[in-house]
């Protein structure tokens, strides 16, 4: 008779954020005027407040000139200052070498020619005398008291840079944290201060369930980003400064979709699923706003049959419901005539029926344009690779690597050149998921929801400010595999290193391999671009942005 | 229309401009008595050498060379209008010497092979597509080791459950033959359906044979054999892709020193 194993099902807390915390540190934690004005009684007894605060917060301590968040970086917890006092650097920002980021050389033309006899036969050589310089800290010392990267002559960054004072009681890094976006400004220690450190789920839970916080977090949104967005979105573009304040109070903050869409998209991909895709908005109920998407996707479709018929998708800026709200005013009622779903995760931001029709219509000239109207008009069989796409979840990438296969004579050119390019391993794998002719191959196509970099300990895999492209600061990089498992692709990939005679590096204690994580950079290094796209003979390796047209048809290097 | 198609575009226009050029410079010098060979076999000559920086190109792939379809398009289109201005050259198709006739042979298999793998590189891909499969080439040993591995469980299966050790007696008779390794390569290359005959030939030889219950098992080889098919079809024309270069590359660089050779003794015994 087979025997089962048995264990305790895992629990959300089973993995604190800060080991260390205690049940005193909690209680010194619940009497900060900050928790002590909120209700604890509005937590479920499932996620209390101090159950929140001892498994999703530590407490951090910073020494005088510590960087706390750095410009750029991707993070997924917010900071309350708890005592001391910290610095944003608001303009000009911090240089690059003072944040502990080196500036990655291009090579030039010699030097890139210089790898046809540099590269060693070994792949994946390292000069290990580059390591551990760069990272905020060390992720692996449990020391929460020391940084790597700290600034030395604190007068003169304040001299020479406008900055702002945060002192106990302020609440930074909140945006970064739950919109996934990057953080907007470098924040030092100006003295030894002592921070709380909130990771993105406890955030979450802190605001949904107490409505102080939520209206803090809120309303600092709405000074610091949405107006911005307004802005920056044309049917705003024309409204006068009060207008848009009167829009950014009305607006309504809603989110769709699992955070971390990532780990239950994987999963059912594995198990042979459909992702799940919550409803935004339904086919024939009344619109009852303009729904704006600030982050993710959402896929706009229409019945038919006994099913749903994918017309478009929506991503950052674009906006649903226009042509209901518009027909509503002009030619009487009518219902949405599409259905908005979630696509993994999705912010929306909803502006009221009613606002739009005070402030927006009257700027609107002329009758507008039906926004869905060329979609419409496509045969099924024209917008089944984009469905495919859509199901993929592909139309997060922005530099996918698209092979039409119907030209390519699998030649493996492409992954030599990219070997050749890379000290000798290739960055992706000629094999991917395919559609008719199409297959995406497992490369990094450089997301523009990027949730690899959700939760990596050094900040290590990180947004390229000069290309835009999602890279991997080897230097920092500390192989733990986050990325790796994050990837909803499978497109990162752990390498074992050596150092520069070729000998295999390891764990002087463990004695396991040194690993570093290693993808596509569409040879940011290199001069010429991706050096996969040059070295195909027959035209049929394109690096492409899903949210073209011309994905599937035209040419887009 | 993509770039590369529209330089292939103005590349074919250009080739034979450039080709139609020298058929009458040659023909005006030949009325004239003059000596157009000269001329017409240093630029062969060096359209040859220039053909050849092509498989250079390859290896240089992290430098910017400009990309790779643009140079298969002069490479293509150089590659016959180098066969043009031999004739020029030449005169005819078969010159007089064995010297020359060896060379020209050799010419000739380079221009061959050429076309040869142009063409299958053009009609491979397409056919793979329609198997619905994609397989990278270096994984075809594994998968078939897999495949055989299957089929024999399913075989020892169905006499363990049955107790009939009939559909083993052919799976060791005709179908071990078959798992073994990659077959029917010339049919699946010439797009044969010899695979597919011999299959369901396979399927009929037995299943008269055999009670409800072991056909059941002989389906599930079926399943495996057809997969198998497509595997050998990807094996067949994946070789074919990779491997005509072994012909290609070697010719073109015998040719190479033929020519080399033929310029020096031109040079020394002709001028």
């Amino acid at each position: 008779m087979s025997t089962v194993a048995m264990m305790a099902r895992p629990q959300r807390w089973e993995a604190p954020f800060g080991p260390e915390m205690t049940e005193t540190e909690v209680e010194k934690l619940l009497n900060l005027p900050e928790f002590r004005a909120i209700d604890s009684e509005s937590f479920p007894k499932h996620t209390p407040l101090s159950g929140i605060l001892e498994n999703d917060t530590r407490i951090m301590k910073y020494k005088s000139g510590d960087i706390v968040v750095r410009e750029g970086d991707y993070g997924n917890s917010a900071f309350l200052v708890i005592s001391g006092k910290v610095r944003v650097v608001i303009n000009p920002s911090l240089p690059r070498s003072m944040i502990g980021r080196e500036s990655t050389k291009k090579r030039n033309f010699i030097e890139a020619l210089s790898q046809l006899w540099t590269n060693s036969s070994e792949p994946e050589l390292r000069d290990t005398s580059r390591y551990g310089s760069q990272a905020l800290r060390d992720p692996d010392s449990g020391d929460l008291t020391s940084s790597h990267v700290f600034i030395q002559d604190i007068p003169a960054v304040l001299n020479s840079h406008q900055t702002a004072e945060l002192e106990s009681g302020a609440l930074f890094g909140e945006l970064a944290a739950l919109g996934r976006v990057p953080r907007t400004a470098s924040i030092f220690a100006e003295n030894d201060a002592e921070l709380l450190e909130i990771r993105w789920q406890g955030l979450r839970e802190i605001r949904k369930y107490d409505t102080e916080w939520r209206r803090k977090i809120d309303e600092r949104y709405r000074e610091n980003a949405l107006k911005v967005h307004l802005k920056e979105t044309p049917l705003f573009s024309d409204l006068e400064p009060e207008e848009l304040e009167e829009v950014a109070n009305s607006t309504l903050f809603e989110t769709f979709g699992s955070f971390d869409w990532n780990v239950s998209y994987k999963r059912m991909r594995e198990q042979g699923k459909s992702a799940e895709e919550p409803i935004i908005a339904k086919q024939g109920n009344y619109p009852d706003g303009l729904l704006m998407v600030r982050a993710g996707f959402a896929r706009v479709s229409i019945k038919m049959g006994t099913g749903q018929r994918t017309l478009t998708y929506l991503g950052a800026g674009d906006y649903f419901g226009f042509d209901e709200l518009w027909a509503n005013k002009t030619t009487g009622e009518q219902s949405l005539q599409t259905s908005l779903s979630a696509l993994g995760y999705v912010d929306i931001l909803r502006v009221p029926a009613p606002i739009i029709e005070k402030y927006v219509f009257p700027k609107i000239k002329d009758n507008p344009k039906p926004l869905l109207t060329p979609s419409l008009s496509k045969s099924m069989e024209a917008d089944a690779p984009m469905e495919w796409a859509l199901d993929q979840r592909f139309i997060n990438g922005t530099m996918a690597m698209l092979i039409d296969l119907e030209r390519c004579v699998r030649c493996d050119d492409c992954v030599r050149a990219c070997a050749s390019t890379h000290g000798g391993n290739p960055r992706f794998i000629r094999h991917g998921r395919t559609f008719d002719n199409w297959m995406v191959t497992n490369a990094c196509m450089h997301c523009e929801d990027p949730v690899c970099m959700i939760g990596c300990p050094t900040g290590a895999i990180h947004r390229s400010l000069d290309s835009g492209a999602v890279v991997i600061n080897d230097d920092t990089c500390i192989g733990c595999g986050t990325c790796a498992n994050s990837c909803p692709y499978n497109n990162i990939r752990l390498v074992e290193i050596r150092d520069l005679k070729g000998q295999p590096l390891r764990d002087p204690g463990t004695q396991k391999p040194i690993s570093k994580a290693t993808k596509c950079d569409l040879c940011s290094n290199n001069p010429g671009g991706p050096a996969c796209v040059r070295a195909c003979p027959h035209d049929a390796l394109r690096r492409v942005n899903f949210q073209g047209e011309e994905t599937f048809t035209g040419v887009k290097v | 229309m993509n770039a590369v198609t529209t330089r292939y575009i103005i590349l074919w226009v250009f080739s034979a401009a450039f080709i139609a050029a020298f058929a009458t410079y040659s023909s005006i010098s030949n009325i004239n008595l003059g000596q157009p060979e000269f001329i017409t076999g240093y630029v062969l000559f060096g359209l040859m050498l220039g053909l050849a920086t092509f498989n250079a190109r390859k290896k240089l792939s992290m430098v910017p060379f400009g990309r790779s379809a643009y140079w298969l398009a002069v490479h293509v289109v150089g590659g016959i209008a180098a066969l043009g201005l031999f004739f020029i050259h030449t005169g005819n198709v078969w010159p007089t010497g064995a010297y020359e006739q060896a060379l020209a042979i050799v010419f000739y298999l380079v221009t061959i092979s050429g076309i040869f793998g142009y063409i299958i590189q053009k009609i491979y891909p397409k056919r793979l597509v329609q198997t619905e499969l994609e397989i990278i080439y270096e994984r075809i040993p594994a998968e078939l080791s897999e495949l055989r591995e299957k089929s024999e469980s399913i075989t020892i299966a169905c006499t363990e459950n049955t107790g009939s050790d009939t559909l083993a007696r052919h799976y060791m008779e005709s179908l071990r033959w078959y798992f073994q390794r990659p077959r029917f390569f010339l049919s699946h290359a010439l797009g044969g359906a010899a695979a597919e005959h011999w299959i369901n030939q396979s399927y009929q030889t037995v299943s008269r044979y055999l009670s409800e219950a072991e056909r059941e098992y002989l389906n599930n080889l079926n399943d495996l054999a057809k997969y198998k098919s497509k595997i050998d079809f990807h094996f067949a024309c994946q070789s074919m892709m990779k491997y005509w270069l072994l012909a290609h590359v070697p010719l073109a660089a015998a040719v190479l020193a033929l020519i080399f050779w033929h310029v020096i003794v031109v040079n020394v015994y002709a001028l």
